[in-house]
């Protein structure tokens, strides 16, 4: 992340709603936000988009928890992007 | 201005201009006659307006977004929504947590929802009206404690707290002979520079873009424009144009994605200019804070311990608040040895308008207490309040609270010492004056009847440049050659002057370096490296080092060709474009140059800092500043109006690098001190901006500010350039306790709340009283009474 407190490990997690799922598109990404939240890392980034930052175990861990939500909840793909520190580095550079 | 050397000067050339002079700004005149170039005065061939549309709610839900109707107009060239940021959909400098158009939901009054791109800008400002956006209105939160309940609704994903900071120092449960509590407020000031927000973006043909934007940071804009436009940071090329003053609010973005959006959509170029009252909404302020302390001491003033519980309005969205947070729990104990503390610092998340950046960065809130605290102390120990603060003062070699060790200089003892001995005004019989100077002025409110004066002091301290492991460096590159005949030093950086005179010290540094009078300072891009923010009052030291050691670099290439052509062995110096050896001129620059060009870039790394641990401690910070202020004021108690008569100031600077320059940084700074002290304040009623215009938000005038008074001291940091210390932040510090110190002393009354109203000091309720006086009753003579008023 650019500024002054970079987390270790930022993961981008995108949820393609299936709209023949049991649960609505709708209830299909608010499940992965709820869950998402509860992991103290999160930020809504777009629509069906959360952002998962922190340290690399606990930004790991969560993102497990995060796709077999959205997997149970009806999805079927959820896009994923993990980026490391090393990366970040080059806001601000 | 007197200053105080405490050190031998460096060699210094002979080159008028350098290091020590009172150079004048090269964009000065301009300025004074209008004919300066600010990004508001923009203009190119075929140019389009951006406007944008924005939540009249500070909490809402947004169930649909209509944009048929604006598009429809003619004139009109894009309405742009969430769809339509092709990459990130959100931004910020340390949590990307900001929409850059809201989606779903908003989470504060003013946040962006839609673009307009228009041949006109009214024909912009009309379409916004035919946007349609259905909103369902949410309970807003608006106050920090609300929102740190258990019940109060989720703003973010992950809950209301942004970030909490604990320090942990010596034994958190010691007791002491003597207790003092207090608690503290501090409301919401705007930066309120003149310029608004501003910028041109110019799309390059071939899916890039070109913006000229005013800003603080040029890099970090880049690098966020360019990944909500998902493109290369090298597709996105930044410009710095005219300023208009920042204070730490153009750190942040404002407009940036959105022109360049728009610029994108329609391939022309679209200019974006903020009104005034837009712009109270467009960038973020300085966070609203809640602080309660607890100081003990033993009976003959020793400091036994400090607790701190500091609760800050970050708002609705992150920007610079972890910061704000680190820094307020670093600085909550003042710069004084404390051996046992505990801190707390909690930001969080509101729906009141984003904070973060502006001058002082959570120094300033916290220095209002821990200095209310140590009078108090005073008072309850039957002290001077300069000899407690004497006596508590940090030294070198001493642990701050947060575990780092005091680096040389800190002379705190010394500037309290010297402010306390500076000449104190003149007493004046207060009936009989001229009416400007007394409280209320020209309005005529008092003839002297009901004036009293009161003195108070304090002393602040904050870091220079970014902490806790940010490598804030900085990028210079300087080149060197013959042009018509001269030679001519050219410095290419990517700081953003904005104001503040980095543009002098600049060439100051390179005239003293390379001892050629004709130095341009190119204008900033995004082509040079970055250098960093223009914040932080960093620029000097960081970029000062940069241009310093690149311009060594270049007079080392040249002595090298001096020692190849002559075979001089002596120590060489360029002095007025020769080249000396022992006194004797060796030979001109332009023969040694000849046609050719001289470059050199350096990249400046400061000293590595740390994060704190979980006791929130570590060696955070790589430079602290120091300012001690007095402040002599004259209150109508009657009225509660207020004149400051004069502030003294002394402050250690390491080295003067422009005397006039400094003397303005210090004047300026007391100003916004000032401010905050008596009248600025953004007022917030359920989250909604009541007074966002300078008509209804007040700062000082040229009639509200006193004579400065004050004394430099000059102890050089041996890790900085020249020894030089950041100046730009210390003199707000301090000088708005030492204001309301010197209010108390002349009330007598508690004044735990800044901006300190007139209404405050002669005691208003904030509630009319359940009964009111009848025209029968005992009370109904003392109507208006100030004592009667006070007891209410």
């Amino acid at each position: 992340m650019p500024g002054y407190d970079r987390a270790e490990l930022t993961a981008e997690l995108k949820v393609v709603a299936s709209p023949g799922a049991e649960r609505t598109p709708r209830e299909q990404v608010e499940a992965v936000r709820r869950v998402a939240g509860d992991s103290g890392l999160a930020h809504e980034a777009g629509p069906e988009t959360t952002v998962l930052a922190g340290g690399r175990g606990e930004v790991l861990d969560a993102v497990r928890r995060v796709v077999e939500t959205a997997l149970d909840a009806g999805a079927h793909v959820v896009e994923v992007k993990v980026e490391a520190e090393r990366d970040a580095e080059r806001f601000g550079s | 201005m007197t200053t105080t050397p405490t050190r031998t000067r460096p060699s210094a050339s002979r080159t008028r201009g350098g290091i020590g002079e009172s150079v004048g700004r090269p964009d000065g005149v301009p300025k004074v006659k209008g004919e300066f170039e600010y990004s508001s005065d923009l203009h190119v061939e075929g140019m389009l307006w951006g406007a944008t549309l924005r939540s009249p709610h500070p909490h809402a839900n947004i169930r649909s977004i209509y944009t048929s109707d604006a598009e429809a107009m003619a004139g009109v060239f894009a309405v742009l929504t969430h769809e339509d940021v092709p990459g990130r959909k959100v931004y910020g400098m340390e949590i990307p947590d900001q929409p850059v158009l809201a989606w779903e939901k908003v989470r504060y009054q003013g946040e962006a929802v839609a673009l307009v791109a228009a041949d006109h800008p009214e024909t912009a400002r009309l379409a916004l009206g035919k946007i349609r956006v259905d909103y369902e209105v949410l309970e807003p939160v608006t106050d920090a404690e609300t929102a740190m309940s258990e019940d109060a609704p989720k703003l973010h994903l992950s809950g209301n707290e942004l970030r909490r900071v604990d320090v942990r120092h010596g034994d958190p449960e010691a007791a002491a002979e003597v207790v003092v509590e207090g608690e503290y407020e501090v409301g919401m000031q705007d930066q309120a520079f003149l310029g608004p927000e501003s910028g041109l973006a110019i799309p390059d043909g071939e899916g890039g873009v070109d913006l000229y934007i005013s800003t603080q940071w040029l890099h970090v804009d880049q690098d966020q424009v360019a990944e909500s436009l998902d493109l290369p940071p090298e597709m996105v090329r930044l410009t710095l144009s005219g300023v208009g003053g920042a204070f730490g609010g153009r750190e942040d973005l404002s407009m940036q994605i959105h022109a360049c959006m728009l610029a994108l959509h329609t391939s022309r170029p679209v200019k974006m200019v903020y009104g005034r009252e837009e712009s109270f909404h467009g960038h973020v302020h300085r966070h609203p804070a809640k602080m309660r302390y607890e100081h003990g001491a033993t009976r003959d003033g020793k400091l036994t311990y400090v607790k701190a519980n500091l609760i800050f309005d970050g708002g609705a969205y992150a920007s610079s608040s972890n910061a704000v947070c680190l820094n307020a729990a670093t600085f909550a104990c003042g710069p004084y040895d404390v051996p046992n503390a505990r801190i707390e610092s909690h930001m969080l998340y509101t729906n009141n308008p984003p904070c973060g950046a502006m001058r002082g960065f959570g120094a300033v809130q916290v220095c209002f207490a821990h200095e209310a605290q140590m009078d108090k102390l005073a008072e309850k120990l039957g002290m001077d309040p300069v000899d407690l603060r004497l006596k508590n003062a940090i030294e070198p070699g001493m642990k701050f609270p947060f575990g780092q060790e005091v680096p040389y200089p800190a002379p705190v003892r010394e500037i309290l010492g010297r402010v306390r001995e500076i000449p104190m005004p003149d007493e004046q019989e207060a009936m009989g004056r001229d009416l400007r100077e007394l409280p209320g002025g020209v309005s005529n409110t008092t003839h002297g009847e009901g004036v009293r004066r009161g003195v108070g002091y304090a002393v602040g301290f904050k870091n220079i440049g970014f902490s806790a492991g940010f490598d804030d460096y900085s990028t210079a590159r300087i080149s060197l050659s013959i042009e018509d005949g001269e030679p001519v030093v050219r410095v290419y950086t990517a700081a953003a002057e904005v104001g503040q005179g980095l543009v002098m010290v600049q060439a100051q540094i390179a005239r003293t370096e390379l001892g050629v009078e004709n130095v341009v300072v190119e204008a900033a891009d995004t082509r040079t490296g970055s250098a960093g923010s223009t914040s932080a009052s960093r620029q000097s030291y960081v970029t000062g080092a940069a241009v310093k050691e690149a311009c060594e670099k270049v007079r080392e290439r040249i002595f090298e060709l001096v020692r190849d052509e002559f075979g001089e062995s002596d120590e060489l110096a360029i002095e007025d474009g020769n080249i000396i050896s022992d006194g004797r001129e060796i030979a001109p620059l332009m023969e040694i140059l000849d046609d050719g060009e001289i470059s050199e870039i350096v990249e400046f790394h400061h000293r590595a800092t740390h994060p704190l641990d979980e006791n929130g401690q570590g060696d955070a910070h790589f430079q602290f500043a120091f300012a001690a202020h007095r402040a002599v004021v004259e209150v109508d108690v009657e009225l509660g109006l207020v004149r400051v008569v004069e502030i003294a100031t002394t402050q250690d600077v390491g080295k003067v690098i422009n005397p006039k320059a400094l003397e303005g940084q210090i004047e300026g700074g007391i100003a916004q001190g000032l401010g905050l002290a008596l009248m600025e304040e953004i007022r917030i009623q359920d989250g909604e901006i009541q007074n966002a215009s300078f008509t209804d938000y007040l700062i000082p005038t040229i009639l509200d500010m006193p004579p400065v008074k004050m004394e430099i001291l000059e102890l050089a940091d041996p890790e900085a350039p020249y020894g030089l210390k950041g100046v730009g932040e210390p003199p707000t510090i301090a000088s708005t306790p030492a204001i309301v110190a010197a209010l108390r002393n002349a009330t007598a009354m508690e004044l735990g709340r800044i901006p300190v109203r007139p209404e405050h000091i002669i005691g208003i309720p904030k509630k009319p009283p359940d009964e009111l006086p009848q025209p029968e009753s005992s009370r109904y003579s003392g109507i208006g009474r100030l004592e009667d008023r006070r007891e209410t």
